[in-house]
């Protein structure tokens, strides 16, 4: 092999990026990071009570990003906006695929029943904020106001999901 | 350089790619981008497993005996047990925020980033025997340890995150976020999970490994629960004899 074949474009196939995939790992991830709270607090709740938080949440706030953002000026067309959410849901599916057998393996090695809540909510959470990040980009807002909105909105979902989450684990496991 | 490493066979080939991984890694991660990736994992966990093996074999040597086995097995498993676990984290992370997802690609670099850090560990064995010569306290050796890891730790990380740098696209900075995380969690639970590796020399019983007392994270919590003097325990177990 030459240096010029060596160093030329990447030939490897890549991983797949659909869309669709990155949906079913949406739905996939959240059960994963259920079921290892279920298996640490031997139930099977949490197994449907995590995706439910996670798509419960986003069904009820998301309506709310489309109309505040369409109120500022700043509106994207409403196919964008799902197309986003869509996108936004992937991202998150795939991050969270990619966290869940770490935090399996930490939560799984541990004896204490914090380790589990403290690293099954690291994964949802830094997997929702480049969930986060991603829609943001997707959207594409221009303005400040837009802007400002996004961040509200982030925040509220955020918080209220995390609290819901918190309960959760904490009826289960502390 | 590269001319060194354009032959058939594949001992050789080996060779070659670690002669060049310690002379330029530039043009090492050009192979890691260009393709062929199977062969450079290959010869790379080679490298992490033969390396780690001298470095645990000389950690194990300050208490001797069985105990050079012991962590010559352990030390190697730590490293690749961890790179399986946070490479997909690592495409999982980068490809969520744009990133372009190549699993074998990330897990060459970073199997090919802990194979430069366990070499550099690998050079550092003759210090660790110099410990043991002079006659080290343990808790130097410890420190020690501490510092050559540090240094073999901070190398590699450089050398991953020169490589996602160079590709300027979207993600990079995050995906290196998340592997920075992912790695000093996963790491240091498995690290945790198979010690001992450097024994007291008058200890009596070397276990392969200890019984489970919980996670990294729970000995630190627990730990600083003591120094804000909220304790577990009624009393600390005393020595037989007392």
């Amino acid at each position: 092999m030459s240096l010029a074949t060596e160093l030329s474009p990447p030939t490897i196939p890549t991983i797949a990026t659909h869309p669709m995939l990155g949906l079913a790992l949406a739905a996939a991830g959240p059960v994963a990071i259920g079921g290892i709270l279920a298996a640490r607090a031997e139930l099977l709740s949490p197994l449907a009570a995590a995706p439910a938080i996670i798509f419960g949440v986003v069904a009820a706030t998301s309506p709310a990003l489309y109309i505040a953002i369409a109120a500022t000026g700043d509106a994207p067309p409403l196919s964008r906006v799902a197309r986003a959410l869509g996108v936004a849901l992937g991202a998150f599916g795939i991050a969270l695929a990619g966290l869940v057998l770490p935090a399996a393996f930490i939560s799984l090695s541990s004896v204490a029943a914090l380790t589990t809540v403290v690293v099954c909510s690291c994964a949802l959470g830094f997997a929702a904020m480049l969930a986060l990040r991603r829609l943001s980009s997707e959207l594409g807002t221009r303005t400040l106001s837009a802007g400002v909105v996004f961040v509200v909105w982030a925040i509220t979902t955020f918080v209220i999901a995390g609290r819901l989450w918190w309960d959760l684990a904490s009826e289960v496991l502390l | 350089m590269i001319g060194t490493t354009e032959v058939s066979s594949t001992t050789r080939v080996s060779l070659g790619t670690i002669d060049l991984l310690l002379r330029d890694r530039g043009v090492m991660l050009a192979r890691i981008r260009s393709g062929n990736v199977a062969e450079i994992l290959r010869t790379m966990i080679a490298t992490i497993a033969v390396a780690m093996a001298i470095v645990g074999a000389a950690l194990g040597s300050y208490r001797g005996e069985e105990q050079i086995l012991y962590a010559a097995i352990k030390l190697p498993l730590v490293l690749l047990g961890t790179a399986a676990l946070s490479a997909p984290a690592l495409t999982a992370i980068g490809a969520a925020v744009g990133r372009r997802a190549r699993l074998a690609h990330d897990l060459a670099l970073v199997m090919s980033a802990l194979a430069f850090g366990a070499l550099l560990l690998a050079a550092c064995t003759p210090l660790i025997m110099l410990g043991r010569a002079i006659d080290l306290s343990y808790h130097q050796m410890i420190l020690s340890t501490v510092v050559m890891f540090a240094i073999a730790g901070f190398a590699s990380l450089r050398m991953v995150i020169h490589a996602l740098a160079l590709e300027q696209g979207p993600g990079w900075r995050s995906a290196i976020a998340g592997l920075c995380t992912v790695f000093v969690f996963v790491g240091g639970q498995l690290a945790w999970s198979l010690r001992p590796y450097l024994v007291r020399p008058r200890a009596q019983d070397v276990p392969f490994v200890r019984e489970v007392e919980g996670s990294l994270f729970d000995a630190i919590t627990g730990a600083a629960q003591s120094a804000r003097g909220v304790y577990r325990r009624d009393e600390a177990p005393l020595p037989e004899g007392y």
